[in-house]
């Protein structure tokens, strides 16, 4: 029971960022219609930010997130505007193109930049503590606290304020949008900035505790794809849900199953669920 | 015929626009392109000609596809990111004959820090010989190194051992990973002979019986007895696996888990994972301590690692540590706390040995290469061997016969001088090709590096 618990939070905690990730790229597909394949890398250059706003500036570490997110934000908008607006109205093969063109400029950018060692993030959150005799990572409960947190701000900005719903009504019909005056042009760079601005808290809530490299987006990378698949491609509520499945099926499966099978396990899952519901669990109409 | 002879000037234009002159103005190209293969070739472009307008003989970019040399620009950065540096250009200067010296190894992605940290060995070395001055054969000779990146790539590494071979003239390769080595191992035997500097401690290279080989670093398979004697006595006989998942991590795995068994304890379940692209190892840590071990093996990269005795230490484990020869107890150490390292075992660290030279080249690394970073034990292996070939070399009296290289390797470890001995320093050359001598390892104990003699069973 004791193990069930712990590797419950664990997973609810890996969930969290798995979730806010997945968010940032469920939002630009669904506006755009983008497979954003530089997720990953926006979430790498999240982390860095971060990273050097505590190491070099001595920021405080939940500043240096709300530092991070902002110019991960910008970062967002720039990418959209030089590269993904230009193509707006060429095939899809190449937005994909351009999006893995991105992710290569930018690991190796970072590369260049920072070097390629690993580097530890300082989090003011280094305790342990023990609730009925679970231990639990400070830094994890923030990880879980603050993830909730943040989908709760997004899911009330996309619900309830003006700029919020021009997004979701993009989504629904582009074409009905822009007959509603709604500028399509505009929730673009927003849907990026907000999506940029998740995978830089996402990072920089895991950083502490794992490590800053410039390939740290890779493995996330697929695992959030896979994530959006599952949870239905521009689906919201998909990608909080399929972010917490995936963890937690990872988690459990290796606890109870076999260790080896838990990388596999999430794609299984992906597998079973796209064979009876090709559509993901929560996409619309389709 | 017009539309493919079209096609393929065009993507002839386009290769060339990108990597040689990427930053003109594709439109300044065009008439060049016009004047020179006619007004028709253009009546039926396709392919990449469909990026150009076609309106009554004007070409004028598309805007849709005004970013594509951009993208491609930024592939172009990728695929040379940390690339063909330090090419060796082969103009003789004031010390005579350049002799090339190869390296192919990991110089981007996860693995790049490693692969640098190899490269700055060599690099030290050859600092060394050419400040000092290097006569062969009578005549005067300065080092360069001609390193390439393959990615960690087996295969990639044998396509660059043969390049610096047969562009750079390279008699001596190194290479720093087990599948690279077991590539290269298949050709540099043949039409392209050269000395292979094998850094990876996996006894597997020597069984390949490959007569060009010199395996570097000890083998990995005699810390198995100490390592787990000394934890076993330590802490208790049942150990808990959380190693990393490479292939090198099973290997180790398999030896220790037999080892343990041998020695009469009992081994848990295996909670590894791949160090590169776990998120969070509270999981597989939280699995691997349900067992209550008294004992964990753990190891990958050092840092990951380090997380990982953090992790367990966090979750209440008082055990030992087993750490795989890939770790730096050293790198650890600034990943987590002293404290949490206690009562492990693994190699000993560079700056704790205590061979003639190693304090010089401790002081020498942080002036020449990095102040932030301290040179771990492939740093020496390697410095170490790059002095073994330039001895070798010198007693052969050749700079391109590897045959007649190797078998003057033996001889050359006598006369390194002491101050370019830096740690474990090999007192012979197997048959096999190994670099073989007395190894020390470590046993942390209350902050101390205790030295832990490693039995060399050959």
């Amino acid at each position: 029971m004791e193990l069930f618990l712990q590797q419950l939070i664990n997973g609810i905690a890996l969930g969290s960022v798995y979730s806010l990730a997945a968010l940032g790229l469920t939002l630009v597909f669904g506006v755009l219609r983008i497979p954003n394949l530089a997720h990953g890398a926006l979430y790498m250059i999240g982390a860095y930010v971060t990273y050097f706003a505590l190491t070099s500036y001595g920021i405080p570490y939940i500043v240096a997130i709300g530092i991070s997110a902002a110019v991960l934000a910008l970062i967002g908008v720039i990418v959209e505007r030089l590269v993904f607006h230009p193509l707006r109205n060429a095939p899809h093969t190449h937005h994909l193109i351009a999006a893995v063109g991105v992710l290569f400029f930018l690991q190796s950018g970072a590369q260049v930049l920072w070097g390629s060692e690993f580097r530890e993030m300082p989090s003011p959150f280094t305790g342990v503590i023990n609730i009925f005799g679970l231990n639990i990572g400070q830094q994890r409960l923030v990880v879980i606290f603050a993830s909730i947190l943040v989908m709760a701000a997004l899911y009330w900005f996309l619900k309830k304020t003006v700029p919020g719903q021009t997004i979701e009504a993009i989504e629904q019909d582009r074409t009905g949008a822009s007959l509603v005056g709604i500028d399509a042009n505009r929730v673009s760079m927003m849907t990026f900035a907000i999506s940029a601005a998740l995978a830089a808290v996402a990072a920089s809530l895991v950083a502490p505790i794992n490590l800053v490299f410039p390939t740290m987006g890779e493995a996330l990378n697929l695992k959030v794809f896979a994530i959006i698949i599952l949870g239905g491609l521009g689906s919201i509520p998909g990608a909080i849900v399929g972010g917490f499945a995936l963890a937690l099926a990872e988690v459990f499966s290796s606890t109870y199953v076999s260790n080896a099978f838990s990388e596999a396990i999430g794609f299984l899952f992906l597998l079973v669920v796209l064979a009876v519901r090709p559509t993901g669990l929560f996409s619309k109409g389709a | 015929m017009k539309g493919f002879r079209g096609t393929r000037v065009s993507v002839f234009l386009f290769e060339n626009q990108l990597f040689k002159c990427h930053t003109e103005n594709r439109q300044r190209e065009i008439p060049v392109f016009r004047r020179e293969f006619g007004a028709r070739s253009f009546v039926r472009v396709s392919g990449l000609g469909e990026t150009m307008g076609k309106e009554k003989g004007m070409w004028k970019l598309r805007r849709k596809l005004a970013l594509s040399p951009l993208i491609l620009a930024a592939f172009f950065l990728a695929a040379c990111g940390g690339g063909s540096g330090g090419g060796g250009e082969g103009g003789s200067g004031d010390g005579g004959e350049v002799v090339n010296i190869g390296y192919s190894g990991p110089l981007s992605g996860g693995a790049s820090l490693y692969g640098e940290n190899v490269l700055e060995g060599i690099q030290m070395a050859v600092a060394d010989l050419n400040e000092e001055g290097v006569e062969i054969d009578g005549q005067p000779v300065t080092f360069e190194i001609s390193s390439l990146d393959d990615r960690y790539l087996p295969n990639e590494a044998a396509t660059n051992a043969q390049r610096l071979v047969q562009q750079e003239d390279a008699a001596v390769v190194f290479i720093p990973h087990s599948g690279g080595i077991f590539a290269a191992q298949s050709i540099n035997a043949d039409r392209n002979e050269f000395l292979l500097g094998a850094y990876s401690s996996d006894p597997a290279i020597l069984e390949q019986e490959n007569p060009l080989t010199m395996m570097i670093p000890p083998r990995f398979d005699n810390y198995m007895e100490p390592f787990v004697g000394t934890t076993m006595d330590e802490f208790g006989d049942s150990l808990g696996l959380i190693p990393t998942e490479s292939e090198y991590g099973q290997e180790w795995t398999d030896q220790v888990t037999e080892e343990w068994e041998n020695q009469g304890g009992e081994v848990l379940s295996n909670n590894g994972v791949d160090y590169a692209t776990t998120t969070d190892y509270a999981g597989p840590v939280t699995q691997a301590l349900s067992e209550d071990p008294d004992v964990l093996f753990v190891g990958g990269p050092s840092q990951p690692t380090a997380l990982v005795i953090e992790e367990a230490r966090g979750q209440g484990f008082e055990g030992g540590f087993i750490v795989m020869d890939q770790a730096k107890v050293e790198e650890m150490e600034e990943f987590t706390s002293e404290e949490n390292i206690n009562g492990s075992v693994g190699v000993m660290p560079l700056i704790e040995s205590t061979e003639a030279g190693t304090e010089d080249f401790v002081a020498r690394y942080e002036e020449e290469i990095s102040e932030d970073r301290i040179p771990v034990s492939e740093v020496g292996y390697n410095y170490q061997a790059m002095h073994v070939v330039a001895k070798a070399m010198e007693l052969a009296d050749s700079t391109d016969d590897p045959q007649a290289i190797r078998e003057n390797i033996e001889p050359a470890l006598a006369e390194v001088e002491d101050e370019y001995k830096v740690i474990n320093f090999p007192d012979g050359f197997t048959e096999e090709g190994h670099l073989a001598g007395p190894v020390v390892a470590t046993f942390v104990e209350d902050g101390e590096y205790t030295e832990l003699e490693v039995p060399q069973e050959q």
